[in-house]
């Protein structure tokens, strides 16, 4: 790509996308749904900031500055202003494409470089070093590292990151993917087949939520096709803003599911699932449209999978809780998915359903973001622990596993009593 | 430029966390929502408590910087960008509602206060704050005073200036003033808070005020009406009014608002309309029901394609949500949107109607038009782009023959988003020279050293633009 021209003062191709900053109209309707905004009341932390700046290095108003770079990382990329904007601009994608650029405008050296090519390109993409060279605990922990020695000299980090990554760690049991068998039959009578997207951090920190998630597809009459050889969706990597790598696994990906005779394709991560969605997007280029959008057309959130196509609830056991949901941004902002997985919970019987004020309010896990802005993170939380409380609810739904990581640490570290399930838990628990 | 010190100064006196003055900073504290504006300020402050402002205005006074006040930057006419640097003083974290008595019906609140969080803040206790401008979620309650900010329910319940009983802020000379006060009734002398209300900043820095609020409605009925073309809609609207029934809300949307609101909302409006009215009526049940009746009986008479009713509160908010959102939707398929404030005699809305048509094709331009047609008060948007420089001249060639008929009709420049700099040529053609001039000595007496926002609404009388 070197020898295409950047858009005005951008170090690299693959810049934001013009027409996309241009959309906006500055009228200010997501700086209230913005939570690093309503944390700093900072326009340039701010959606519409944010992409006033990109703009104004598209405009050679400005270099591609440390400021931009820091904006890039703070925005937690939960798309909640996508949502809220009635002009269509994607302030999220913009930002995730200056990550990109910022890598290009800093350049990192030595070790911190190799290590993250290593995380990135090597161990990342490939499944097997994944579970085999490395404690999946420690992964975590070297993620928070390499990107602590990254930041430090912007940051002020206390050492307060260590303890929480550490406890933010489920009890981890052996990583899924090796037990999954490729074919899992249906239950009952065979509503279809489907293939089974098994996201990294669900097989190996998560791998019985994931088990949960299989058994309630095939008890639910869907034949279940895992193949082994999947790879990482690259949303750590758009998020890191490593964009060739990110292409690179979703060429791999797209190719893999696209040979398989399926309905649809199902993922229990909503981060995954907001990821595969944009293969289309990302792809364009390839000029396979038609394949890109059968592929896309494809991709299911299981809530959403699960109430398009109707919960056989006949054979549902109750469950006596009183449940609250948490919406992954990822699942309600950037998949549009918000009303399923209510449906989903409010179809088990004896479920005590109570709606959480600002369900769809980020969290503040973002991917790493939880680690690299710990106190920042921290308000977000509390901010949506006060809310949990005031539900009253005894189970706590969700469905990704960034927000579970963090909102179980928060509710552990408040000594709050709620129990954090994914939807397919909770449907697992039905299902007996 | 300001200087090193002074900038210290500002710290010194603010503290560190509510001084701004980084490139990136400046440039995004350097627009509001109008398009094609954007200048940088020296610094950005944010005072926290009011003797802050005392304190800036002094400061600004003694460096020579002009002041320019800003709430959360969502005004239509760049009433809050710094035209001439200096400093923009944000008022968004003066944030505390003050006071809400109910035995005299009134709220008290700093001028940083979200709109939005003031009406919940004061329905919770079972008042009604009706004032609520497009941009509500966000908009600061100083903000709305300083542009006389109007709404949706702005036919039957006024706009912002109709509940301000009482302003405490500071002027160009570092005074403290309170205008006003609790009473319901008050001539003492001239009544300098009505200046204030639409003053854009240019009159005195606002940082507290009073306002009346009144009882909730009891019962609300939402009509939507379809028609084939945007001229019948606008007689229907006038009809409305003829009969004298006053809805709370009557809003139009024609087919390009229509096509974009249902772009992002997905509610499902009627794409192939020409044109829609959004009408609601509130009050006592049973007035409710017979308005509704009557406004159905108009409609019907007039000739609108369909008639529809929300089904409940749920949907009848989607509709009204759906509706403030019209102006940044249309920015859905133009890059830039250039949009006007033109308010007309509610008798010639049709006229009108077929105005912005004849316009839109001479200056053969994409125009969407939406807005408070009970009020008059239209919204014609320009979709263009301004990398286009031709297309932007002809936009503006249509404003400015637009507004001779509007003028010629008895009509304004400015029903509610304010003169600013967007629109400073077009207040002279509408009060005349003499008008200005009896404005200028009015900002005189109010800001003698010229610091609050200067170049706002009119040019000062020595210097005519030199920044841009």
């Amino acid at each position: 790509m070197a020898e295409k021209q950047c858009l005005g003062n951008f170090p690299l191709a693959d810049e934001p996308n013009y027409e996309g900053m241009l959309q906006c109209m500055r009228c200010g309707f997501c700086l209230p749904t913005c939570p690093t905004y309503v944390l700093t009341g900072r326009e340039r932390s701010s959606p519409r900031g944010r992409v006033a700046l990109a703009k104004a290095v598209a405009d050679d108003q400005i270099d591609f500055t440390g400021a931009l770079k820091e904006e890039s990382f703070f925005c937690l990329d939960c798309r909640a202003c996508s949502t809220s904007c009635p002009s269509g601009v994607h302030a999220g994608q913009v930002m995730e494409a200056c990550r990109n650029q910022a890598h290009e405008a800093f350049p990192l050296t030595g070790a911190v470089r190799k290590f993250r090519e290593f995380v990135l390109q090597r161990m990342l993409p490939s499944p097997d070093l994944l579970e085999t060279s490395m404690l999946p605990a420690r992964l975590y922990q070297k993620l928070g590292i390499q990107w602590l020695i990254r930041h430090s000299h912007i940051l002020k980090l206390g050492p307060e990151w260590m303890t929480k990554a550490e406890g933010m760690m489920p009890e981890l049991h052996p990583p899924l993917r090796p037990q999954l068998p490729e074919v899992i039959p249906a239950e009952g009578e065979q509503r279809g087949r489907v293939a089974f997207f098994l996201g990294c951090i669900m097989t190996l920190m998560y791998p019985e939520v994931s088990r949960q998630t299989v058994k309630v597809l095939t008890s639910q009459g869907f034949e279940v096709i895992t193949p082994k050889e999947q790879k990482c969706c690259g949303a750590p990597h758009l998020n890191e803003g490593d964009r060739e790598t990110t292409r690179s696994l979703a060429r791999f990906n797209l190719d893999l599911f696209m040979e398989l005779e399926v309905d649809a394709i199902v993922t229990d991560c909503a981060g995954c699932g907001a990821s595969l969605k944009e293969y289309e997007e990302l792809l364009e280029e390839s000029g396979e449209h038609d394949k890109l959008a059968l592929f896309h057309k494809r991709i299911k959130d299981i809530s959403e999978f699960l109430a398009e196509q109707g919960l056989r609830t006949y054979n549902l056991k109750p469950v006596e809780k009183v449940v609250t949901y948490h919406e992954p941004c990822h699942l309600c902002h950037a998949q549009g998915v918000s009303k399923q997985p209510r449906d989903l919970i409010k179809a088990i019987p004896g479920i005590d359903f109570r709606e959480l004020n600002e369900a769809s309010w980020c969290c503040g896990s973002a991917a790493t973001f939880s680690l690299k802005y710990t106190g920042e993170s921290q308000q977000i939380l509390d901010r949506k622990l006060e809310n949990i409380q005031a539900t009253g609810a005894e189970l706590l739904v969700t469905a990704n596993p960034g927000c579970h990581l963090q909102l179980a640490w928060g509710l552990k570290q408040a000594g709050m009593p709620q129990e954090v399930v994914h939807i397919t838990e909770l449907l697992g628990m039905a299902t007996g | 430029m300001i200087s090193k010190s002074a900038i210290q100064n500002l710290i010194d006196k603010l503290g560190a966390k509510n001084v701004l003055h980084e490139q990136e900073d400046l440039i995004t504290f350097g627009y509001d929502a109008t398009p094609e504006i954007q200048y940088l300020p020296d610094v950005v402050v944010f005072p926290t408590e009011s003797e802050h402002v005392v304190e800036v205005v002094n400061f600004a006074r003694e460096e020579g910087l002009p002041i320019v006040p800003r709430g959360s930057g969502t005004g239509l006419s760049g009433g809050s960008v710094a035209a001439r640097g200096g400093i923009v003083l944000c008022l968004t974290r003066l944030n505390r509602i003050l006071e809400i008595d109910e035995e005299n019906l009134t709220a008290t609140a700093q001028a940083g206060v979200v709109t939005l969080d003031f009406f919940d803040a004061v329905m919770a206790k079972g008042l009604f704050y009706p004032p609520d401008p497009g941009s509500q979620k966000i908009s600061t309650l100083g903000g709305n005073i300083a542009e006389d900010a109007g709404g949706l329910r702005g036919l039957k319940y006024g706009v912002t200036r109709d509940y301000v009983m009482a302003l405490n802020g500071v002027l160009g000379d570092g005074l403290t003033f309170t205008t006003g006060g609790k009473s319901v009734k008050d001539v003492a002398g001239y009544a300098l808070k009505d200046l204030l209300v639409g003053s854009e900043g240019t009159l005195g820095i606002i940082t507290e005020a009073t306002f009346k609020l009144i009882p909730p409605p009891q019962a609300k009925r939402t009509l939507l009406a379809y028609f084939r073309d945007t001229r019948t809609a606008g007689q229907a609207v006038a009809n409305i009014i003829a009969a004298k029934i006053i809805p709370s809300t009557l809003e139009i949307m024609d087919n390009a608002t229509i096509r974009c609101v249902e772009g992002y909302a997905k509610i499902g409006l009627p794409l192939e309309m020409a044109a829609l009215l959004l009408i609601e009526v509130d009050g006592h049940h049973a007035a409710v029901v017979e308005e509704a009746d009557d406004v159905r009986a108009v409609l019907e008479r007039v000739g609108a394609a369909e008639i529809h009713e929300a089904a409940d509160t749920e949907h009848a908010n989607q509709l009204a949500a759906a509706r403030r959102t019209a102006l940044s939707a249309l920015a859905r398929v133009s890059p830039t949107t250039l949009l006007e404030d033109a308010t007309v005699p509610r008798s010639r809305l049709a006229e009108t109607f077929d105005e912005i048509e004849r316009l839109s094709e001479k200056f053969q331009l994409k125009v969407g038009t939406f807005g408070h047609a009970g009020d008059g008060n239209l919204h014609p948007t320009v979709l263009c782009d301004e990398r286009n420089r031709d297309e932007m001249e002809r936009a503006h060639a249509f404003y400015h023959e637009l507004y001779d008929k509007v003028l010629a009709w008895g009509g304004t420049v400015s029903g509610e988003h304010g003169i600013g700099l967007a629109k400073k040529d077009y207040l002279e053609r509408q009060v005349g020279a003499g008008g200005v001039n009896i404005m200028r000595r009015i900002k005189r007496s109010f800001d003698p050293h010229g610091v609050l926002n200067p170049g706002k609404i009119f040019n000062d009388e020595a210097t005519e633009e030199t920044r841009g």
